[in-house]
């Protein structure tokens, strides 16, 4: 990839060196605070109130790497971290091995075990979130009840861990406790944060919005989703690892219990599960309210306060608070200081009170400022400089997109000379699914530069087809080629790298991303490959054909139905694909949107593009196909010469059920 | 025959978990809600049969006049609340989770986390069996199961038979056409939610009866529920019967053949098999494209 080529643009050159800036500099206050607190008068309390701190960042972190990221959620984090403890508990506890051994031996056996879970979960057909979620609820309970009755991991026993021997400039237990989790958790969020701003960290975005989709475009969504999981898994063993050095006593019990999981996804929940800060965000109000609860002996009240949290948070905030707090980070930064820096002088709060109040003011506060009749007096004055174009505003109105084409010949494009390459050819074609034959030995071939309708009624097989030519299921029998090259064994993100697009019917955008990006996530993963603002550049010209520049920094979500499909072309070219699918793109249009539509089409075709369209309206391909191919019941029943095939009495009756004169 | 009557008496246990599963299946199956509440309204019930057969002193069943029709409106008053707040599916399973926190940490603030059990001079059912030859039913799981077939089995029929179930398939199937036919969705889910309620005071009631409860035994009801759920077919009552029944008799093969630890990790290999070589078949719904 050249680099060199094309300029970055400005923003995101500062992004990631900046974020990691103030990783390395708060990671290195806070080591250096807790090594030498003897001066500052930090007591041991504070010491384990950090390392508690630090300890759930790096677990929610871990998690939040394929849960939060690709938003599969599992219940099964404690199962990680368990592993870590009682890898602890059998090296340095029962055989006396030495402990900084034991930490990244425990990250490799919870990579392990993550790699097992995912390639069981992921490679099953039909998967959905909530069955992943409760398979992974079952690992911790299972590894439980191994450990019980495996003698030389616990066997009901439970592990003393001895105090480990530390470095001479290291003060205390306590202090090397900090010091092991600052480690743990700095190299945690170091991931989360390279992830964030990868390839890795985009495509998961992608499956998370959209997994279909995303394969479509190329993101090999199986890879990385065992990324994912098994970065996670070896971040929670080794941070499981040093948790067992705190707990010093390690029992079944006390591991694995649904408290653990529970509390790592309240943290992510509450702190945002997109953005690699979020579980800090939430680690650091949760474990400061948890603790607030401990030392205000309101244990009995703690998990019902939770609980409801869980509720609230879901029901009111599901995005979380980082969104809110980094819309207004300075209110927020400045109301927590305040308000705990007031308490705190003042002399009646104990600092735990003054953290904890200054971090519920600031929550309540960005929350307040968030508010939108608050904000629409906040931006009344910067209004001005606001640009009012990219708006999606004007996507509301339902208008017809971009200046309308000069109406262009109604008659099709020239079919190209014959003998040009074959671009797709589908050789012998049967499908079936249970006993239904879906589709039975179709044959057909499309070549460069051919606009190929493929028509047919409800039933007849066209959907069938479609999911074939882009590698979602195998044929029963028959073989496709694309470019020359047998698709047979490759998952759809390789056909898509063979040069297949599609678009869906019901438009399927990444909901979180920007139509640009949307655009720039099949330029990335597609068939030549970019870097991230290569790929920004080049979907500015994808946007240009569909005439959709003018939307490109709105959401989906402010778009309409044109619009939709619209983005679903942009994003279907924008992989420089060979052969173009497009599912039923003029359903629920207008007239007017039908042909805004069809000039698209055109200018796509023009561009070099061949084209297969699936469509059931015949005055459509009439304009725009160079050959039809009409599919009944499973069966071709015609091919050939738009004019030859509409007249083709066998293909009048499939339409309209009887023999027309 | 010693294995025999293992297996029996798992299988009768099966009726347990059958009941238990009852609720969270026809949820999840029917109005797309996965309540782990559904967990916590049954250590509800048997905390509430508890406390009413030591205040009162009478046969455990005749508490089910008060433990039904309150837990029907608790579980009626979660739906209502599901169904207003809009949530399914995925967000059911975390704001369930929470409620679920909630319950099991007030039931432990008011019974403590000791357990707790019948008294033994009111339970007729504590230690008595009926025997058939060498094969011994004991009678807590006599009332298992037979309370299983009646309740799942009456179910069933229902869903296939009545108006109602009628109204409630066409709304699993697909709720919007269901509403535009004229089936009052949130009457129907508020209904149903309330099913499920009495069935969790129901099957709490049937736990108390041969067992001691305290309140994390709702954690460590998930797996086998779940696996009932799964293995049975979403809202499918009859196959839930099955399941339950079959799960039970497993249960009780794997724990004479090897040993009780390995039961969750057999179930696990069961659900794991399950969804690989019957995804569509157990548990994928259609649903209109």
């Amino acid at each position: 990839m050249t680099a060199l080529a094309t300029p970055a643009p400005k923003a995101r050159i500062g992004t990631i060196p900046r974020g990691l800036l103030i990783l390395i500099g708060v990671s290195a206050l806070v080591g250096v605070l807790a090594t030498f607190s003897r001066g500052l008068g930090l007591a041991s309390y504070h010491l384990v109130l950090i390392s508690t701190l630090l300890f759930w960042a790096a677990q929610a972190t871990s998690w939040n790497l394929l849960s939060g990221f690709a938003g599969y959620f599992s219940f099964g984090q404690g199962a990680f971290l368990g592993v870590g403890v009682f890898t602890m508990a059998v090296m340095a506890g029962r055989n006396d091995l030495p402990y900084l051994l034991a930490i990244p031996v425990g990250g490799l056996l919870a990579g392990v075990l993550a790699l097992v879970i995912g390639a069981v979960a992921f490679r099953l057909r039909s998967l959905r979130g909530e069955i992943f979620a409760l398979l992974t609820l079952a690992v911790p309970f299972i590894l439980g009840s191994i450990a019980l009755n495996t003698r030389f991991i616990d066997g009901g026993l439970g592990t003393t861990i001895p105090t480990p021997d530390r470095p001479d400039w290291v003060p205390s237990f306590q202090h090397l406790m900090v010091l092991l989790n600052l480690g743990v958790a700095t190299i945690a969020v170091g991931v989360a944060l390279a992830v964030y701003h990868s390839r890795l960290g985009r495509g998961l975005a992608a499956v998370h919005d959209a997994e279909d989709a995303a394969e479509v475009v190329g993101v090999p969504t199986f890879r990385y989703k065992m990324t994912a999981i098994v970065l996670g898994g070896v971040l929670g063993g080794m941070s499981g690892a040093v948790f067992a050095m705190m707990l010093g006593y390690v029992e079944v019990p006390v591991v694995f219990i649904l408290y653990i999981p529970l509390f790592i996804i309240l943290i992510c929940v509450a702190g945002g599960r997109r953005h690699w800060a979020g579980p800090l965000i939430g680690a650091a109000l949760l474990v400061v309210l948890t603790e607030w609860f401990k030392v205000a002996s309101l244990d009995q009240y703690r998990d019902i306060v939770l609980g409801l949290l869980l509720v609230g948070i879901v029901v009111i905030a599901p995005e979380g608070m980082f969104g809110r707090l980094r819309k207004h980070p300075w209110i927020a930064l400045v109301t927590f200081l305040v308000v705990a820096g007031v308490l705190l002088l003042t002399g009646y709060y104990a600092e735990l009170d003054a953290l904890l109040y200054g971090m519920a003011a600031s929550v309540l506060v960005t929350t307040v400022a968030g508010l939108p009749r608050v904000e629409r007096l906040w931006q009344r004055q910067t209004t001005v400089d606001s640009e009012p174009a990219a708006t999606p505003g004007d996507a509301a109105t339902g208008a017809v997109v971009g200046p309308r084409p000069a109406a262009g010949p109604m008659a099709p494009p020239p079919a190209p000379p014959p003998g040009g390459r074959v671009l797709v050819s589908v050789q012998g074609v049967t499908k079936d699914f249970g006993g239904v034959r879906a589709l039975d030995n179709v044959s057909f071939d499309v070549t460069e530069g051919e606009i190929v309708g493929l028509v047919g009624p409800n039933g007849s097989g066209k959907t069938t087809m479609v999911n074939l030519l882009c590698g979602a299921m195998p044929p029963t029998a028959g073989t496709i080629t694309i470019d020359g090259r047998s698709i047979k064994g490759l998952a759809p993100h390789r056909v898509a790298h063979a040069g297949v697009a599609r678009t869906y019917q019901i438009p399927k955008p990444f909901v979180s991303m920007t139509v640009r990006d949307n655009v720039a996530m099949a330029v990335m993963f597609g068939r030549t490959g970019a870097s991230y603002a290569q790929a920004r550049q080049r979907a500015e010209q994808c946007l240009a054909t569909v005439h959709m520049q003018h939307l490109a920094d709105a959401l989906p979500e402010s778009l309409n139905l044109h619009q939709r499909q619209l983005l679903e072309m942009a994003r279907a070219i924008a992989a420089e694909p060979v052969v173009l699918i497009l599912d039923e793109a003029f359903a629920g249009l207008n007239p007017a949107e039908i042909d805004d539509a069809v000039a698209v089409i055109r200018r796509i075709h023009a561009s070099g593009v061949s084209i297969i369209i699936v469509e059931h309206r015949l005055r459509v391909l009439q304009q725009l196909a160079t050959r039809i191919v009409v599919l009944n019941r499973g069966t071709l029943i015609a091919d050939g010469e738009p004019s030859t095939v509409l007249n083709d009495p066998a293909v009048v009756q499939a339409y309209l059920g009887r023999q027309r004169a | 025959m010693n294995t025999f009557q293992v297996v029996l008496s798992g299988a009768m246990l099966g009726g347990l978990y059958a009941l238990m599963a009852a609720g969270v299946s026809v949820t999840w199956g029917v109005l797309r809600v996965i309540n782990l509440a559904h967990f916590g309204l049954i250590l509800l019930g048997a905390y509430l049969t508890y406390q009413l057969v030591t205040i009162w002193r009478v046969n455990p069943l005749v508490t089910l006049v008060v433990t039904v029709p309150a837990l029907f409106v608790l579980g009626a008053l979660l739906q209502w609340a599901y169904d207003r707040l809009n949530i399914v599916e995925f967000n059911s399973l975390l704001v369930s989770f929470g409620l679920l926190i909630v319950m099991i940490q007030v039931a432990q603030n008011i019974w403590t986390a000791d357990h707790r059990e019948l008294p033994r001079d009111i339970n007729p059912f504590d230690n008595g069996s009926v025997s058939l030859g060498a094969v011994v039913l004991p009678y807590d799981r006599l009332v298992c199961i037979g309370l299983a077939v009646l309740l799942l089995g009456g179910g069933h029929l229902m869903l296939q038979r009545t108006f109602v179930g009628r109204g409630m398939r066409a709304f699993a199937e697909d709720r919007t056409v269901a509403a535009s036919f004229g089936i009052d969705h949130r009457r129907l889910s508020v209904l149903l939610g309330g099913a499920a309620g009495a069935s969790a005071g129901i099957a709490g009631m049937a736990f108390m009866l041969g067992n001691l409860i305290q309140p994390s035994h709702a954690y460590e009801w998930f797996g086998i529920v779940f696996a009932v759920v799964i293995l049975g077919g979403l809202g499918n009552l009859l196959g839930t019967l099955y399941a339950g029944i079959s799960v039970g008799a497993l249960s009780g093969l794997v724990g004479v053949l090897w040993s009780h630890a390995y039961v969750p990790i057999v179930l696990f290999a069961a659900i794991i098999l399950a969804l690989v070589l019957r995804p569509q078949g157990v548990f994928v719904r259609r649903r209109a494209a």
